[in-house]
Parts: structure tokens; C-alpha cells; sequence
């Protein structure tokens, strides 16, 4: 959440474009055995799976730990059978109950077992670090059998098995963790030494193993030899910090790495018509939104539902993702990404938000402002898919000015801002939304809780219970009718204005194939991919 | 002499206090929560995580006694533990300052061996050709923004020619020799690995010259003027007048004579290039200190910035202390008391 793309890059992008497309160098002999990835990694402070917080940080540790259940790329509704092969609730429903796959190893040949599950998940509720949060519904984790594990809830009316896909909840192992000084008892918090070790090994099931990390610099993986699935493919990986989307473009047309994940519009532009390498895409779960108080003493004007729906409906969305970030995006109706609990481009077709200058105006005269009004946006100095959010807010102002609004911008510091900002100090901000799986619920509640004070919205009961009754229905369809009940209900609100739900695109290498890109949060497959 | 030095010391530590202090300040006095630098949104909601948070960090004491834990840390080497890594400040810094030296010092190397000869012959061949060319090159390098050429000498020799290594320390294919000093050039040879020495070295050149550029046209600048000042002296006509050789006139003569603001600006200019390399390290993804001190600046990480801004200030007083003791080597008529 903490991610600074530097603007700078919007400048380097032009040059990126004008440098002629330099043939392949001739990939140097035992390259082909190593995958290397290029992406701006600056922001992961740990790599502990019980300790991560940073963004980058999942697409190495998606990739060497194993989850009981996991999402197929693409689709974020079905959950799928990975450590765990069947799980239900139990008779009582207070708790969901895993059977284990047989014959998991760890990398080190140790067997995989119900003690690994319990250990993993208990020393991430009691490290009490940042994960420990997604982990607050965990009231224990219970051993039945070698092979079968329960995990005891808090509220069982509160959604968790989805949780259960995120890279925090990673299984490893406890015989090799405990030898670098892991604890998973209560006190661990304290007494857990195994933070260090964690940086830069895995102690995970999956395909490959972390070996090294060097800060700033690369993370290494190996193969691991006892994967349950079979060979993995390279017998290393190699995520390479190139921070600058230029210069990734440039190593990945040089054949120094594979695939390229932080190039901008223009730099994913330059490769058209290449024979050597490809775009893969896929859509993230994140989202771009914009915020208007209701607060009157902040701005008179947005207290007003109808002001609000006035500048929602004078946005120009389809101009903003066309012509300032090139397409790489979808646009949800409201705070619920398309692909997660029935929000679909249909919906935001059919309800959403479209510039509609009359109804603006109309809008604004039935909130006795035919002329207008005044309020201040507060953006960060920072950018998204290596856009300016100061671009898109210029672009917003000069959509606003036609009907009469008059939108002053205000740039701040990151940190500043989100402080301004969750202490409800704002009148409007641009700022975006992630979370670590794709659970409604994640979105919904905290759009009526934490994020509704942040903009002053005095959150209805009926509107809770209906969040609610969302999270808990049993059926999808069920789920999905409240879902958009929901969102309607936003809409009419406008408090949040959802710009965009940005598209993942990523450079990659014709000399690799089956490139899974995901947008559930690790970024890419790698067990997956393979030379051409 | 040794009076001299230790009151020089003394002095310089004081002032590295002081500086401390003023980003102590400032860092305190923004009206941002470093929490929210820290904690992601579920958890910077949760006030059980975030009055843990504070009182782990001690960001729940006065300033003055968060001020008061820093110093008293420092007396006994530690500069605490950074808000944003988890790890002591010391060792972030052990670990990334290498990067940032090895580069810095090549640069300044390079730096010199293009700017002194330059200067000189700018400054004897006044106006001629070589001057203007002289002066080109030093409004270039002052001129060009950093990152704008760095990534024009990373498109042109990288991506185009394909003459030169790509960003980072290393080939990917390369592993980092075993850390003795942390600069691959020293350690590489120190492990008699040849082949890791001449990759850290190819990959030293572009990144180096884009550092260089942004100090070669001051530093030949101070050449020229300081060696045309000198060679108008009179006891360089004298010199002339006993037909010495125009060689022996220029490097015996007059260079030592003008040396004193060539070396203070030297000084300086070093600095500057250890100091300044974040645009640079960006660019050519180069894990040293200026991507280090950019991430804490970020983050709020105070004991992160302490940590720094001692450490700069370290380095600007020091280099100012060995300049000026240098003085008395060039010019023995400079006396120290």
C-alpha cells in the first residue's frame, strides 16, 4: 500500500519508444534453465510469511509456499484444492475442516503434515504482526488426525475460507523453522527468532524455494527437487530489481530477463508488430477511487447526495482509462471489483456512473447549486500504471469545470496524505484499493466501516445488515443479488467514485510460454511457466 | 598539529549532532503519522495493533526522550532499529554503503582524469579549440539531468550498441563474491575470482561516467581558472625567461601552485558524489544508499534518516577535515595551529 512509482518514468517513457528495436542477444549457454523476472521489488522489508506486508513481496512467496486452498488465474469465485483436497464445515459449523494431501514433502524431504498447518497458522496469529490481522476470525487450529486439521472460528457468520488463498497464510515447515529459532506459542511475538532466516530461505512445499535475497538487488529461487507436482520446469528463478520501466524494457529486448512488469503505456506501445516478445494481461483486483465528504463542515456543497452525484456524472471515466493510462484498465459500478461478489462491466454498463453533462447539471440545480460550487481534491505525489494521479485529477478538474464545478487540487506527500485522510480531514482524494484476497467481504465491509469515516458517511443500519447478510448468504446467486443491492446503494450515494480497476500487463519474452498471470495476489504461476 | 586535528574532530562530531537534531526536528514536526507509513489499512484501523505499534517503536514517548533514547544509542554505536526494515540501522547501512562507495569513488576517479588534463589544457590553450571543446563538455555535464542521461548512455551502449552491461552490480549469471570489504572490485580480487571482477567493473562503467558528469564540468572549471590565474604570476614569466620547458612551466610550476582550490573543490565534489547518487542508483537499479535514504524519506523511518543524515554529515566533515590538512602538505607556507 506503501508503493511510490516515481513520475519520472512518464518522461523516460518517450525515450524508451524511440530506442530502436535491438535485436535479441544470443541467450548465454545454461541461461535457458533460469527464469528472470524483472520488476521494481524496493518496497519488501520481509519476506517472513508471517510478517509480509509490502506488495511485491507475495510474488516470491505465492511461488515457494504452498496454501491449504488456492484460485485458478482468472477466476476469483471457485476456490481450488492445493495442500488441502477436501474441507467442509464442521457438524456444529463453528469451524472448517481440511483433509490433507498425502505424500507432500518440503524441499528438504520432511513430510508434510497436520502439525505444519497448525504451526504455520498459530505462529501467524501469535507473531501478532501485520498478517495477524487477516487471521482475526482464527480462534484455533485444531489437529484431528496426521492428515486432517480444523480450523476453529470466532464468528463463523464472518467469511474465512477465501482468506485462506492469500500468500500470508503460507504452510511450512515446522522442523525446518524451528530450527532456526521459529516459535508459534503464545509470546512468539517475543521470542521468535526465526525472522532472519525467513528473509532469505523458505521452508515452504511448493515448486521452488527461496534461497537468497539480497536487498535491493534480486531474490533467488531454486527448484525444489520434492515438489508434489511433478519437475518444476527452470532450476532457478531470478526476480531482478530493475526499478525503472525504461531500463526493463531495455533488458528484457537484450534477453537479460524474461518478462517485464512495470513498463507504462507508452513502453507496452513500443513492442507492437515484435516477433520477440509479447504483452500477457490479465485484470488485478485493485481499484482506483475517488472520495467526496458529506461532512458540511468540510465542504457545504458535498453534503450534499445530489452535489456528489453531480460531479460523478460529469467525469469523463472513458477518457481518463483510454487517454491517459492506454486502455490498462476496466471500471467496476462502486467498490466492488469486476470479477469479485457478481460485479461485472455489465453492471457498471447498467448503473455505474457515465458522464452525462444534462443530468450533472440537473443534478446540481436540485441541490440549489445551478451555478456551481467549489471544493479541494487532495492527491498524492505518486502514480499509478506510471500515470500521475496529478494527470488524472487535471483531467477530472477540466471535466468538472464544464458544468460549473471548480475543483482546486492539492498535492501532498503520500504519508501526509493518508494520514489527512484516514483522520477524515479531507473534502475529496484520489487513492486506491487493495486487498490480500478476494474475499466480498474485504471490500464491502470496510467501505460501511473504516472507509465510510474517512468520508463522513453516517452508514444507515439497513445498509449494514446488508453488507451482512451479503457476507453470510450461502448460495452465490444469493451473494450476488445483495452484492448488487449493494453497490446501487453507493452509487446513489457517492461517496466513493470507482475510476478504474487497472489491467495488468506485463512484457514478456517469446523464448517462455504459459505465463499465468493472476490477479488473486501473487502476480504470476511460475510452477507454470516453461521455455518455448 | 595534533591539537589542530583533535579540535577539528571535536568540532565536526558536534556539528554532526546538530544536524541530527534539525532532521530530527523536521521529521517531527510533518504532519504525517509514521504508523500509516508502516501499517497497511486493515491493520493502521486496528487501535489495539497501532498503540502496539507505537509502543514498540517508542512512538508513544515526548519527543525530547525519543531524542534522548537516540543519542543514548548512538554512544554506544547503535543507531537503533529502522522502523520500515526491522533490521539495525547500522547494518542497513554497512550493508548498502559499499555500493554506493565503490560507485562514488570510480566516479571521482573518472572525474578527475578527464577534468585536471582538461582543465589544464583549457586554461594553456586559452580559447583555442580545445578550450571551447572543454567547455562544452562541462556545460553538458552540468547541464544534462542525471536521470535523462543516464538513460540516454543506457539506451545508446546497453540497448543499442549492445556494448555494455545492463542495470545492477552484476550479471545475473554472476554470483557476488564472498563479502570481505563489500565492493566486488576489492573482494573479487581478494577471492581471486577474476571473472566476477571484470563483470562488477564492466558493470561499474556507465553508471560511473553518468555520476562523473554531474561533477567534471565544475571541477574543470576550478582547473582552468585557478591554473590561468597562476600562469599570468610573475615568477612563471621568470620561469619562461630561463627557457624551462613549457612541461616543466605547467606541471611543476604552475599546477602545485594553484592545487589549493582544485583540492577544496575536490573535496567537495566527492562528497556530492557520495552523497547524491539517487537518481543514478535508480536508474541503474544500483542497491546503495540513495535508494536506501529515498525508501526511508518515503517512510517516515526516522532512526532510518538519523542514521543517514549522521552518516552525510560524517562524510562532509571528514572530507573537509582531510582537505584542509592537505593544505599544509601542498603549500607548507599554510601553518595549522
Amino acid at each position: 500500500m506503501q508503493e511510490i512509482l516515481i513520475s519520472r518514468r512518464l518522461l523516460l517513457a518517450g525515450f524508451a519508444s524511440a530506442v530502436a528495436a535491438a535485436p535479441l542477444r544470443a541467450r548465454a549457454q545454461g541461461r535457458a534453465s533460469v527464469l528472470v523476472l524483472g520488476m521494481d521489488i524496493s518496497d519488501g522489508r520481509n519476506y517472513d510469511p508471517a510478517r509480509m506486508s509490502d506488495l511485491t513481496p507475495p510474488l516470491t512467496n505465492g511461488n515457494v509456499y504452498d496454501t491449504l486452498v488456492t484460485l485458478h488465474p482468472g477466476d476469483y469465485a471457485t476456490i481450488q484444492p492445493m495442500l488441502a483436497t477436501e474441507w467442509g464445515l464442521t457438524q456444529d459449523g463453528k469451524a472448517w475442516r481440511f483433509h490433507l494431501r498425502k505424500g507432500v514433502k518440503f524441499w528438504d524431504g520432511g513430510d508434510f503434515t497436520a502439525e505444519d498447518v497448525k504451526f504455520s497458522l498459530d505462529r501467524m496469529v501469535n507473531l501478532k504482526d501485520q498478517p495477524s490481522a487477516y487471521a482475526s476470525n482464527v480462534k484455533s487450529v485444531d489437529i484431528v488426525d496426521s492428515h486432517t486439521v480444523d480450523i476453529v472460528m470466532n464468528d463463523p457468520d464472518v467469511p474465512l475460507l477465501m482468506n485462506l488463498v492469500a500468500p500470508a497464510f503460507a504452510i511450512y515447515s515446522k522442523k525446518l523453522s524451528t530450527a532456526q529459532g521459529a516459535v508459534s506459542g503464545p509470546g512468539a511475538d517475543k521470542s521468535d527468532k526465526a525472522t532472519a532466516w525467513l528473509n532469505q530461505n523458505s521452508a515452504g512445499t511448493a515448486a521452488y524455494r527461496m534461497v537468497s535475497w539480497e536487498r535491493n538487488s534480486a531474490v533467488t529461487l531454486a527448484r525444489n527437487p520434492h515438489w508434489w507436482g511433478g519437475k518444476a520446469p527452470f532450476e532457478r528463478v531470478v526476480i531482478r530489481h530493475i526499478a525503472d520501466g525504461a531500463a526493463q524494457l531495455l533488458a528484457l529486448r537484450r534477453g537479460d530477463i524474461d518478462a517485464a512488469f512495470n513498463l507504462n503505456a507508452e513502453q507496452r506501445a513500443s513492442l507492437t508488430g515484435s516477433s520477440d516478445l509479447r504483452v500477457e494481461e490479465t485484470a488485478s483486483l485493485d481499484h482506483i477511487y475517488m472520495t467526496l465528504t458529506s461532512s458540511a463542515e468540510l465542504n457545504k456543497a458535498l453534503a450534499s447526495p445530489e452535489a456528489r452525484r453531480a460531479v460523478a456524472y460529469a467525469i469523463d471515466y472513458d477518457g481518463i482509462i483510454n487517454g491517459l493510462i492506454g486502455g490498462s484498465a476496466v471500471r467496476p459500478a462502486s467498490f466492488l471489483p469486476i470479477g469479485v461478489g457478481g460485479s461485472t462491466a455489465e453492471l457498471t454498463q447498467q448503473d455505474g456512473y457515465r458522464q452525462d453533462l444534462d443530468k450533472a447539471k440537473a443534478l446540481l440545480a436540485a441541490a440549489g447549486l445551478p451555478g456551481g460550487f467549489e471544493f479541494e481534491m487532495s492527491i498524492a505525489n505518486a502514480a499509478i500504471l506510471g500515470t500521475n494521479y496529478q494527470i488524472i485529477a487535471q483531467k477530472i478538474q477540466s471535466d468538472l469545470a464544464r458544468v460549473g464545478i471548480k475543483m482546486s487540487l492539492k498535492p501532498l506527500d503520500p504519508v501526509n496524505l493518508r494520514t489527512l485522510y484516514n483522520g477524515g480531514k479531507t473534502q475529496s482524494v484520489i487513492t486506491f484499493w487493495n486487498t490480500p484476497s478476494p474475499e466480498p467481504s474485504l471490500w464491502s465491509t470496510a467501505s460501511v466501516q473504516r472507509v465510510a469515516k474517512r468520508v463522513h458517511w453516517d452508514v444507515p443500519q439497513a445498509m449494514h445488515d446488508l453488507v451482512a447478510r451479503a457476507s453470510t448468504a450461502r448460495s452465490s446467486s444469493e451473494q450476488t443479488k445483495l452484492y448488487i443491492e449493494y453497490q446501487k446503494n453507493l452509487i446513489e450515494n457517492a461517496n466513493y467514485i470507482t475510476l478504474m480497476q487497472p489491467i495488468y500487463r506485463i512484457a514478456v519474452s517469446n523464448k517462455i510460454k504459459d505465463f499465468n498471470a493472476t490477479g488473486a495476489g501473487w502476480y504470476v504461476e511460475m510452477k507454470k511457466i516453461r521455455p518455448s | 598539529m595534533t591539537r589542530y586535528i583533535v579540535m577539528r574532530i571535536l568540532s565536526a562530531l558536534i556539528m554532526a549532532l546538530l544536524a541530527t537534531l534539525v532532521v530530527f526536528l523536521i521529521a517531527t514536526q510533518v504532519p504525517a503519522d509514521p504508523v500509516l507509513a508502516q501499517l497497511g489499512d486493515l491493520q493502521a484501523s486496528d487501535p489495539n495493533m497501532v498503540a502496539a505499534y507505537r509502543e514498540k517503536w517508542g512512538l508513544d514517548q515526548p519527543i525530547w526522550y525519543q531524542y534522548f533514547v537516540f543519542l543514548q544509542g548512538l554512544v554506544q554505536g547503535d543507531l537503533g532499529i529502522s522502523l520500515a526494515t526491522h533490521r539495525p540501522v547500522v547494518e542497513d547501512i554497512v550493508q548498502y554503503a559499499p555500493a554506493t562507495f565503490e560507485l562514488a569513488t570510480v566516479s571521482f576517479a573518472l572525474a578527475l582524469a578527464v577534468a585536471i588534463p582538461l582543465g589544464i589544457a583549457a586554461a594553456v590553450k586559452r580559447d583555442s579549440w580545445i578550450d571551447h571543446v572543454a567547455r562544452v563538455i562541462a556545460m553538458l555535464g552540468v547541464s544534462a539531468p542525471t536521470f535523462w542521461l543516464a538513460f540516454i548512455v543506457l539506451a545508446l551502449f546497453y540497448g543499442g550498441l549492445q556494448i555494455a552491461p545492463g542495470p545492477g552490480r552484476l550479471d545475473i549469471a554472476v554470483f557476488p563474491p564472498q563479502r570481505v570489504t563489500g565492493l566486488y572490485l576489492v573482494d573479487s580480487l581478494l577471492s581471486g575470482q577474476w571473472e566476477t571482477f571484470t563483470n562488477a567493473a564492466a558493470h561499474l562503467v556507465l553508471p560511473s561516467i553518468v555520476l562523473a558528469a554531474s561533477v567534471v564540468g565544475m571541477l574543470m572549471r576550478t582547473v582552468r581558472a585557478a591554473m590561468l590565474e597562476t600562469l599570468t604570476q610573475d615568477y612563471i614569466r621568470s620561469a619562461r625567461a630561463k627557457g624551462l620547458s613549457k612541461a616543466t612551466i605547467v606541471l611543476r610550476h604552475a599546477l602545485p601552485n594553484a592545487l589549493i582550490p582544485i583540492v577544496t573543490l575536490a573535496g567537495i565534489a566527492y562528497a556530492i558524489l557520495l552523497t547524491g547518487a539517487v537518481m543514478t542508483e535508480t536508474v541503474f537499479s544500483w542497491p546503495g544508499l540513495g535508494l536506501y535514504t529515498f525508501r526511508s524519506a518515503v517512510a517516515l523511518d526516522f532512526p532510518a534518516l538519523m542514521g543517514i543524515t549522521l552518516i552525510v554529515a560524517v562524510i562532509y566533515l571528514f572530507i573537509n577535515l582531510v582537505v584542509d590538512l592537505s593544505y599544509t602538505v601542498i603549500d607548507p607556507r599554510v601553518v595549522t595551529e
